[in-house]
């Protein structure tokens, strides 16, 4: 399992770092292994608010639907496309293939660094 | 008929037949294909926190249900509960902030025949962002153990639970759920724009050929409504294709609306137009 340490992790396993003064997000390793497969991705449109521990879209793998959480409040500046026709990126290589990038941000979930969050993701994997 | 959350209503089932047919379509939370519900299907929800979520301990509940009734019951895959072969349950999954819920069906004594027609593919080329449906070869509890109807299963899911989780199970009466929660919950369930309408963008076309020359209509449509419309003929009316376009361009994606804006533009030949969209079946 791969937690580059530059990236802050949320608990519901979604990834932030930032980009030219915008919040990029995605969702970590653990997240695309628990999911299994992923089939659809389902994404905000540029412009769209969200909101830190609100959904802002939703993941469907072969096993399951879950709601995609965001880590920071602020407007929706792109939204990776790709992913609409190839929802596969996100289990090839998940700190590549990043959901949404957010700018005015204007507030953000407690984070976790990458030890923190590789302790934390032990834990949940000891209890799942 | 349910849908998956990530579906296209039109692409996996006759909408207006349905609704003609006092049908109605619904989208629920969790993933996967289109299902048809009447009375005889019986519906199952394992609502819980995720930390005590483990789908092949909620699946033994179905499974020793199913067996203590004489179904020679079993898991196929991740989703389906099949007997000789033949699928009777279908389970869909979903997770938010710490709650997770698995559900699904089980088909006692379902109308074949009327699921059949509505999931029956439209001729329509209609390509959608999305998940499809898979189709399994289904059969009815109550074809394999006759004496299988719903009060006896549900009986018999009743004490399953109690078997697989511990002490008997004690029913829930309404009262004690939260109404004010569920009518948040209704309200949007029941709104077109949830059913209908989610961001999945998909276009739509078809042809026809008459005396007065050929069409063929091709139109893209988001949230549901028809956002672009273009239109080939070689009629000899010029104004046959702007106004058909200019009619069905914001239009929901709905046929007897389609039709009404049609009409209602005076677009030439508008009857043969109207007829040629009821055959795509949509």
């Amino acid at each position: 399992m791969n937690f580059p340490s530059e990236l802050q992790y949320s608990r519901s396993h979604e990834w932030l770092r930032t980009e030219d003064g915008a919040a990029v997000v995605g969702i970590s390793d653990y997240a695309q292994d628990s999911l299994g497969d992923v089939v659809f991705i389902n994404l905000p449109q540029e412009g769209d608010e969200v909101q830190a521990g609100e959904p802002f879209g939703d993941i469907e793998s072969v096993k399951a639907v879950s709601d995609l959480v965001s880590p920071v409040t602020g407007v929706v500046c792109a939204v990776n496309e790709a992913l609409l026709d190839s929802p596969e990126l996100v289990n090839q290589d998940p700190y590549d293939a990043w959901l949404i990038k957010v700018e005015s941000v204007s507030g953000t979930e407690e984070m976790l660094d990458a030890a923190e969050y590789e302790a934390f993701c032990a834990q949940c994997g000891e209890e799942g | 008929m349910v849908i998956g959350r990530n579906q296209n209503p039109w692409k996996e089932c006759r909408v207006t037949l349905l609704e003609e047919e006092g049908g109605t379509l619904a989208r629920r939370l969790s993933g996967g294909g289109a299902v048809f519900h009447d009375l005889g299907n019986l519906n199952f929800t394992f609502l819980l926190p995720t930390e005590d979520y483990d789908p092949e301990k909620q699946t033994r509940v179905i499974l020793t249900a199913c067996r203590s009734l004489g179904v020679p019951a079993e898991l196929s895959g991740r989703n389906d509960l099949t007997a000789e072969g033949r699928k009777f349950s279908g389970s869909a999954f979903y997770h938010n902030r710490g709650r997770s819920y698995h559900h699904g069906t089980l088909l006692v004594d379902v109308d074949m025949e009327r699921m059949g027609r509505y999931l029956a593919p439209s001729p329509a080329k209609l390509a959608a962002k999305g998940v499809d449906s898979v189709r399994a070869r289904v059969v009815n509890l109550s074809a394999l153990q006759p004496d299988i109807t719903v009060p006896a299963l549900k009986e018999a899911m009743t004490a399953a639970f109690g078997r697989v989780y511990g002490p008997a199970a004690e029913p829930v009466p309404p009262e004690r759920l939260d109404g004010d929660a569920i009518e948040v919950l209704l309200r949007r369930n029941r709104s077109w724009e949830w059913r209908f309408g989610p961001r999945l963008p998909f276009s739509f076309s078809c042809q026809g050929r008459w005396p007065w020359g050929e069409l063929r209509l091709e139109l893209s449509a988001r949230d549901g409504i028809v956002r672009h419309c273009a239109v080939w003929t070689d009629a000899m009316e010029w104004e046959l294709a702007p106004r058909l376009e200019a009619a069905v361009t914001g239009c929901r994606f709905v046929l007897p609306e389609l039709e009404a804006a049609i009409a209602g533009a005076a677009v030439p030949h508008g009857t043969d137009i109207c007829a040629l969209l009821e055959a795509q079946s949509i």
